[in-house]
């Protein structure tokens, strides 16, 4: 008997084991063959360049044939092969190569980008953005090709023709280039959309500052609707003039500075600033009125679920997606009759960095220079740039004279949601035809147009963005910390806001926010200076 | 070498059995052709070890590196103890790994408990539709994956649309906002554990149970024993060894937060992180945003050490309780 019970434990043992070993190979060996062969793969295209005919107007050799692979992000749209094989058409004939392209969803992107670069994947060009692209931490580690001056006048002339001066200077780190960044005038500054029968109700006949804002939330609680999905920190110290730091923690919202203002140099460390204490004290008023859910931090809706759900009175995006889904929300609602608000209206308007949309080259890529000039394509032919942003002529879209466009089928290509962002390009780019014109459609215009008439003046940070190489420990130390005090703060859901803020200065003291902020401080004097 | 065995009476004794030094390399082989037959069984298994557990042990050196892309495992240079500083830095590594023992200490202690109770329930049942229906019931949780049940939670705990919430204004009472109260979450997440792994746990010591002997039931029941006495005098006793194999090998990952779980039930409110925030879900946002391999496989390094040494520590405590029930 103590025999069967012994054989009993082994079998159970066994099995346990062998469950045990099974799921250890789930766990991650990070990185393990890293890329190593930087070197073999300088020059393909200039070697032997007297061969065949083929070549281009630059004298370059484009006789033997390649492959290039593309990484962008987010999903496959149904018809996205369909209108790049055609792209791959053109693409053969003028550069003898095709593009394969693979995607990195919205939601594995953040933990997989990094993998294709330690993993040693085989890949020409990639989507990169500054800060939520992944730009400057893989520039960190070594994982995008330098794109020197010499380089892109020669392998990509025209983009070297239609980037302006200031989006280069946006993207160096360290004085050199690693991405080729977008050229279209976004604007930064996110605006409301918001429900236009509870305007009424509630008696707000305009919001176009921030104590308009706060009446709206507090009319909206008083009346039982939650205004939004939380509370509107960005509007709040945007309409102080403020805006984030590049490359600052909490992508830049840690550290701000005075936009509006060119000849103000200084930071303002969130913690340091009154007007911090000022807003959390106001969100834990709108927050205790029941301007927004409770379960706000833990939610994991999409941006426009509340609106057009009909749970919220309002929703917080930027211009061209406010329009888009107040255009949906009305459709489905006609009686909602949701518009377009800006809250910051007195401001002077921010245009995005240009960097933040772009594309890289690999550093391991085995043909760098026909990837830059398939880029370039991209970039600056008229025919690909639209393939790209619209789809196939005829099916997808049509053209309605030389610079603009008119949608046919927007179901399975869609209208710039194909990760083309990268290779905007203000110079070529068609705008939307619109035939049954709405008030919404008045409103967004007449926005866009109050807002291209008032473009705020360059400030030197602008472009700067902080590189944080030298304080790498502190930023996940601080990263670490954060989380336990900032959200919950400025969704004004914690209890004391005074002690709250004070446990949260202490922590950022002890993850060592000093050393970040003096780093900071002299990498802006350097940017500065030069 | 040295073998315990155990004699008919069942007292240990010690047999050196450690083959006489018979001409060094020469026996060695000897006894390598003699027992070619074992040793090409073993072999698999040894390879199988090799390649899938120490091969990728040699990646500890990142852990003292600045990785880069260029430079690799191997090419990148050296960093001293600098990764490890972040979470030490960070002020919250003693919350952290507080939080993390204690939420494995109740999470071993209450799945083991409830595991041998269900198993031991799940014998007594003799109608065997009934206990192969429960025990699939029970066994079903296992397969749902934490990002699931972190949506179920939420639907359940949510102050808007919450089925608690809903329940509590029907029954007229107040609502509470669970997700602003951190208090209520080592219950939740219990809870949630225990659900999820009780079907799956109890089939070791449901097995362990089949295993013992019918003839000493068989004994008992002649001496009067009634039901509760065969299960304390007799069934919990016979399976200890089980019971303390499974406890040392839990025991091995009591330094490590199950991030999955955590992170789909609390994701990033901070509101909750006192009582909810790991080891693994604080090192995860520390290096979500810059990436940083170095600084991950230090923290990883910093768990399995620690993991290590209680490994170490508890088994010679069993050990001093009864030497037969140690792992090594």
């Amino acid at each position: 008997m103590k025999k069967n019970m012994k054989k009993a434990a082994a079998l159970t043992l066994s099995a346990v084991m062998a469950a045990g070993l099974l799921t250890g190979c789930g766990s991650s060996d990070s990185g393990a063959s890293a890329a190593k062969d930087t070197s073999a793969k300088d020059t393909t295209a200039n070697s032997g360049a007297a061969q065949s005919g083929s070549e281009n107007a630059g004298g370059i050799d484009l006789s033997e044939h390649v492959d290039l692979t593309m990484y962008l992000l987010g999903d496959r749209t149904a018809d996205f092969d369909e209108v790049y094989g055609e792209i791959n058409k053109l693409l053969e004939e003028k550069l003898n190569c095709s593009i394969n392209v693979e995607f990195l969803s919205w939601g594995e992107h953040d933990t997989k980008y990094s993998l294709l670069f330690s993993g040693g994947e085989d890949f020409d060009l990639i989507f990169t953005a500054s800060s939520w692209g992944h730009y400057e931490q893989t520039v960190a580690l070594g994982g995008f090709y330098e794109l020197t001056e010499d380089f892109i006048k020669t392998y990509a002339p025209e983009i070297w023709e239609t980037v302006p001066e200031l989006a280069w200077s946006q993207a160096k780190i360290d004085g050199k280039i690693y991405m080729v960044p977008n050229y279209q005038n976004e604007f930064g500054q996110d605006v409301v959309a918001v429900r236009g029968d509870l305007m009424e109700e509630y008696g707000i006949k305009q919001i176009t500052n921030w104590d308009e804002l706060i009446a709206f939330y507090k009319a909206c609680a008083e009346h039982g609707m939650y205004a939004s999905q939380g509370g509107p920190w960005y509007q709040y110290f945007q309409s102080q003039g403020l805006t984030t730091t590049g490359g600052a923690p909490k992508s830049g919202e840690l550290v701000l500075y005075n936009t509006q203002d060119p000849s103000d140099l200084s930071f303002t460390y969130l913690l340091d600033w009154e007007g911090f204490t000022d807003y959390c004290k106001q969100m834990k008023e709108l927050a205790d009125m029941g301007c927004w859910s409770p379960d706000v931090l833990n939610a994991n809706d999409e941006r426009q679920t509340g609106l057009l759900t009909g749970r919220t009175a309002g929703m917080i995006w930027n211009l061209g997606s406010c329009t888009t889904y107040a255009k949906q929300a009305n459709a489905e609602n006609p009686d909602w009759n949701v518009t377009l608000v800006d809250p910051v209206s007195s401001q002077p308007k921010k245009v995005n960095s240009y960097i933040n949309n772009g594309v890289a080259i690999n550093v391991n890529s085995k043909n760098p220079e026909r990837a830059m000039m398939v880029l370039n394509e991209l970039y600056t032919n008229p025919t690909i740039n639209d393939m790209t942003r619209f789809g196939i002529e005829g099916k997808h879209w049509e053209a309605v004279g030389d610079d603009q466009f008119k949608v046919i089928d927007e179901s399975n290509f869609g209208v710039d949601s194909n990760c083309n962002w990268g290779w905007m390009n203000e110079t070529i780019k068609r705008t939307e035809f619109i035939e049954n014109r709405t008030a919404l459609d008045d409103t967004h215009d007449a926005m866009l147009d109050a807002w291209n008439n008032n473009v705020k003046g360059e400030h030197p940070y602008d472009g700067f963005n902080f590189d944080s190489t030298n304080v790498t420990t502190q930023m996940a130390a601080v990263d670490a910390a954060m989380t336990s005090y900032y959200e919950p703060l400025v969704n004004g859901l914690v209890d004391d806001v005074d002690a709250t803020l004070e446990q949260f200065r202490a922590a950022m003291e002890s993850a060592g926010i000093r050393d970040i902020l003096a780093e900071m401080e002299s990498q802006a004097a350097a940017y500065v200076a030069k | 070498m040295r073998y315990r065995v155990r004699n008919k009476e069942g007292e240990t004794v010690n047999n050196n059995v450690a083959v006489k030094k018979k001409g060094g390399v020469k026996g060695f082989f000897k006894k390598v052709y003699k027992y070619r037959a074992f040793l090409l069984m073993l072999l698999p298994a040894v390879v199988y070890t090799l390649i899938f557990a120490y091969y990728p042990m040699t990646g500890i050196v990142l852990a003292f590196k600045k990785y880069t892309y260029a430079g690799g495992i191997w090419g990148s240079a050296w960093n001293g103890l600098n990764n490890f500083k972040f979470f030490f830095q960070s002020g919250q590594a003693g919350l952290v790994t507080r939080n993390t023992v204690l939420y494995n200490v109740a999470f071993i202690i209450i799945n083991t408990v409830t595991q041998i109770a269900v198993a031991i329930l799940l014998t007594e049942i003799h109608n065997k539709h009934y206990r192969k229906v429960t025990q699939s019931i029970m066994f079903l949780p296992y397969f749902i994956s934490w990002v699931i049940v972190g949506v179920m939670a939420f639907n359940i705990f949510s102050s808007d649309y919450g089925f608690m919430n809903r329940l509590i204004v029907a029954l007229g009472g107040e609502k509470i906002t669970f997700y602003t109260k951190p208090e209520a979450w080592p219950f939740i997440l219990v809870f949630f554990n225990l659900w999820k792994g009780v079907g799956y746990g109890s089939v070791m010591y449901l097995a362990a149970i089949m295993g013992i002997d019918t003839s000493i039931y068989e004994a008992a029941a002649i001496d009067g024993a009634n039901v509760f006495q065969r299960i304390f005098k007799v069934t919990i006793p016979m399976i200890m060894p089980t019971t303390i194999i499974l406890f040392l090998l839990s025991v091995g990952g009591i330094f490590k937060g199950n991030f999955d779980m955590f992170y789909n039930l609390v994701g990033n409110n901070g509101l909750l992180y006192n009582y909810t925030d790991v080891i693994d879900t604080l090192t995860f946002r520390a290096l979500i945003t810059n990436n940083d391999f170095g600084m991950s496989a230090a923290i990883g390094l910093f768990q399995s050490v620690l993991c290590f040494i209680t490994v170490v520590l508890v088994n010679k405590l069993v050990g001093k309780y009864d030497r037969d029930y140690t792992l090594f």
